[in-house]
């Protein structure tokens, strides 16, 4: 009986000790790791809009997020966007209700600082302020405007789709005319040397300025990469590239329009990747344009 | 068995050589097989391995005095485990991109049972300092095993090494494939084999 | 009694079955009995009673859209009502994302003459068939030990004859099962809503370890013979990768219930598959002239690759 006592005991402080070193661990790291993932996030955002450490980012350039969220009141849906407004000489959070066929509701002001808006639990609590139940939220998604002084000079767009394996999470950057600026796979499980080949230059960077008109349509065809173009698209990386610019100029004109050639051996994730683009690049331009005509309709502060 | 009387060197050098886990004692080969695609990734988890064998040896050595005969493998399950969280957090917070690429294997490491069998037959009998150059001895093992298949394979498959293009061409991408893990660590282990049987024959003569 | 309880399992069971084969497709409308998708670009409503022409052939009776996005609405392309007027096709001008579920609304049904009312239907996949595709995905697609290469050192250990092979491979089916359903539970109800997801290791080893322990008893109670046979592969087990690794993916993708025991049962049959083959051809491996630095494991290694290959056959396959 006293052995029993003894393990129990044993094996309870063992147990305590424990917990107590990974909880301690896990609350250190968790700070680290939100802290990294988001000098990543920016990191990878001024990239790509072509900036680098060899070129930094002028001070006019601010990065505005606008959150996406859906509204559910019994079966009616409706969405709401949490929108960063000029508020008191700076900037601040409203929330802006729309209907699906893109009628003004309502808008609420936000309790958020700036600083909050990007963890999710911060924009939690303050849309639980705003919205009363039985009207319940979802989180849908987040868009980042760049702004260079007054105009817009870029739309950068997280997302995630499924890919072959699970999830690949890209980061999309579109101008204002909704061509594509550059694409960045942010996270992704594919097999190494197959699928994983989706965040080498030579796949990425053939997204790289294809126009609205040619997204709507783009797909994938299997033949093998023209050399011509592979050296084309890996010169992109800014560094000095042994091919002249006049004739980088011409194999750019030459390859526009064509579609995506695919991977070696990983069909199924180019198909993936560039489904997933088309997708995002839709949706995203049908939201945008009806959220400028309400903002623009009602006078709304926005600062983007 | 009982305290060991080797020294420190020879701990280590037994633990790459003659007790290597992967090839000779043939235990924990399945991030040998899955994950050695790049000397990156073998590294890494090398590295994490070397954590936990090292920490968790020398945790076991200390308190191998109040360890109740009757709960020994819970308790080592346990130490394991802990470690296991510690290193896989950190991991996570502060290399993200190449933790995502092993996958489950850095939370795998508590099943690998190298580590509960060398704090079995090592840790639980000898002094903190002898587990110490013990784990030691095992992590290296464990990391060499590893960077040599990941040498192997992202040479002869992709042409690049830690990332660098060796080669500039690929020339056989079959060895990225899972398939070829087992393929590499089957002529690894017959080279190992090998190796023994000289060394045998060798000391035969003498 | 005994057959009396095998009875009544057997209804239980096929009650279960059959409530999930018309839930797949019951809708929430008394006049409306089942939605499915067909082909790539359609969507198929079938009727209790004949519609309405006029009603039917209208396309802004009918509004579409995939669950996430309420505000994007599909556009339909054409409308065919069947000869008998209780089957209507919407055909549309994109191909269907099949994997999300569809919203569709049909405004003020109409059936001869008089009106029925609005109905809200969610169009989805069967979901036995998505049951189904996990079970075969674990079991064939991405078997846990030629294509996600874990449990190996078990694996090399006991598939050396075809006995050993096929008893270790019940065991841990057993065991897998009951230690995932534990698992699942646990992180439904304990670790997620606290939010100790970091202690998700100690916890799923802490439960194997305890499943193992439990099935050891149970077996030896209820059935000595069984534990006789089996019982010395239930220590091997715990040195398994992939009994940790089932709760941890099922941690990851969040499956519920149903899906967990999909995953479970279709890992530990994969794995009896695996060590079934494998033992079949090491036992004719024995009679061979192997040379000897590759006698053992390496032979074995070399024969794994093999089938690795042959199982790569498999990747990429979808059923449902």
């Amino acid at each position: 009986m006293k052995q029993i006592i003894r393990i129990t005991v044993g094996l309870t402080i063992s147990c305590l000790i424990a917990a107590l070193v990974m909880g301690s661990v896990f609350v250190i790291t968790d700070k680290a790791k939100r802290h990294n993932e988001h000098v990543n996030v920016q990191q990878t955002m001024l990239g790509l809009l072509g900036y680098s450490t060899s070129h930094p980012a002028p001070p006019e350039l601010k990065l505005y997020s606008i959150y996406r969220y859906i509204f559910t009141d019994g079966n009616v849906n409706t969405l709401g966007y949490v929108l960063p407004v000029l508020k008191g000489g700076g900037v601040g959070y409203q929330l802006m209700e729309m209907d699906l066929d893109g009628g003004f509701v309502a808008q609420y002001p936000l309790d958020l600082a700036p600083e909050d808006a990007s963890e999710s639990a911060e924009r939690s609590a303050a849309l639980r302020k705003a919205i009363k139940p039985p009207k319940t939220f979802s989180y849908a998604d987040a868009t980042i405007v760049a702004k260079l002084g007054e105009k817009r000079l870029a739309y950068l767009l997280p997302g995630e789709f499924p890919g072959f394996k699970t999830f690949i999470h890209v980061m999309l950057a579109l101008d204002p005319s909704f061509e594509i600026l550059g694409l960045e796979i942010t996270e992704q499980e594919e097999d190494p040397g197959l699928g994983a080949e989706i965040k080498q230059d030579y796949f990425k960077n053939q997204f790289k300025g294809k126009s609205f008109k040619k997204i709507k349509e783009l797909h994938v065809v299997k033949e093998p990469l023209p050399e011509e173009y592979k050296a084309y698209l890996e010169s992109q990386k800014g560094k000095e590239s042994p091919i002249p610019k006049a004739e980088l100029d011409v194999i750019r004109s030459r390859y526009q329009d064509k579609d995506i050639y695919a991977l070696t051996g990983a069909t199924i994730s180019s198909k993936a990747v560039t489904d997933g683009v088309k997708n995002m690049v839709a949706k995203f331009a049908y939201r945008i344009n009806r959220l400028d005509k309400v903002i623009s309709a009602r006078n709304i502060p926005a600062v983007f | 068995m009982p305290a060991t009387t080797k020294t420190n060197f020879q701990l280590v050098s037994n633990g790459i050589l003659n007790e290597n886990p992967i090839f000779r004692l043939a235990l924990s080969m399945c991030p040998a097989v899955g994950i050695s695609t790049t000397v990156m990734n073998g590294l890494m988890l090398g590295i994490a391995v070397l954590f936990v064998q090292v920490f968790s040896s020398c945790t076991i050595a200390a308190i191998k005095n109040y360890i109740h005969p009757r709960i020994r493998i819970p308790t080592y399950t346990l130490t394991i485990a802990t470690w296991v969280t510690v290193i896989d957090l950190v991991l996570a917070a502060y290399v993200p991109a190449a933790y995502k690429e092993m996958g489950i294997f850095v939370k795998l490491i508590v099943a690998f049972a190298i580590i509960t069998m060398r704090l079995e037959t090592f840790a639980c009998k000898n002094t903190v300092s002898a587990s110490f150059w013990d784990g030691i001895g095992m992590g290296f093992g464990f990391m060499f095993g590893m960077v040599a298949l990941g040498f192997v394979r992202e040479l002869l498959g992709m042409g690049t090494l830690l990332g660098y293009d060796v080669l500039g061409f690929r020339p056989l991408l079959f060895f990225v494939l899972p398939a070829a893990g087992f393929f590499c660590v089957g002529i690894m282990m017959a080279l190992f084999n090998y190796v023994e049987i000289v060394y045998n024959r060798k000391k035969r003569a003498r | 009694m005994n057959i009396v309880i095998r009875k009544c399992l057997l209804a239980a069971v096929l009650t279960v079955l059959a409530a999930f084969l018309t839930t797949g497709c019951a809708t929430e409308h008394r006049f409306i009995k089942k939605t499915a998708f067909k082909d790539t670009n359609q969507i198929v409503i079938e009727f209790a009673g004949p519609v309405d022409e006029a009603w039917a052939k209208n396309p802004s009776h009918y509004s579409v859209y995939e669950k996430p996005d309420p505000d994007i609405k599909l556009k339909i392309q054409t409308i065919t009502l069947s000869p008998d007027r209780k089957t209507v096709t919407l055909t549309f001008a994109d191909p269907l994302n099949q994997n999300q579920p569809h919203v569709l609304t049909a405004t003020g049904i109409t059936s001869e003459g008089k009106s029925l009312g609005t109905a809200i239907l969610s169009v989805k996949k069967v979901y036995l068939g998505y049951l189904f595709s996990i079970l075969i995905g674990a079991m064939i697609i991405n078997n846990f030990v030629f294509t996600k290469y874990l449990g190996l050192c078990v694996f090399f250990g006991t598939s050396q004859k075809k006995s050993t092979a096929v008893g270790m491979g019940i065991t841990f089916t057993i065991v897998i099962v009951v230690s995932a359903m534990m698992a699942w539970f646990l992180y439904q109800f304990v670790l997620r809503p606290y939010r100790l997801n970091f202690l998700q290791i100690v916890v799923f080893i802490g439960l194997v370890s305890l499943s193992v322990q439990a099935v050891d008893t149970i077996l030896r109670k209820v059935n000595p013979m069984l534990f006789k046979a089996f019982g010395v592969y239930l220590v091997l087990v715990i040195a398994n990768c992939i009994i940790i690794a089932v709760p941890l993916i099922l941690a990851d993708n969040e499956y519920n219930a149903l899906e967990s025991l999909m995953l479970a049962l279709g890992a530990g049959l994969g794995f009896l598959i695996a060590l079934f083959l494998m033992s079949s051809v090491r036992e004719r491996l024995e009679l061979a002239r192997v040379p000897p630095t590759y006698r053992g494991l390496p032979i074995a290694f070399v024969v794994a690759g093999l089938f690795a290959l042959a199982f790569l056959g498999f990747s990429g396959m979808s059923i449902f």
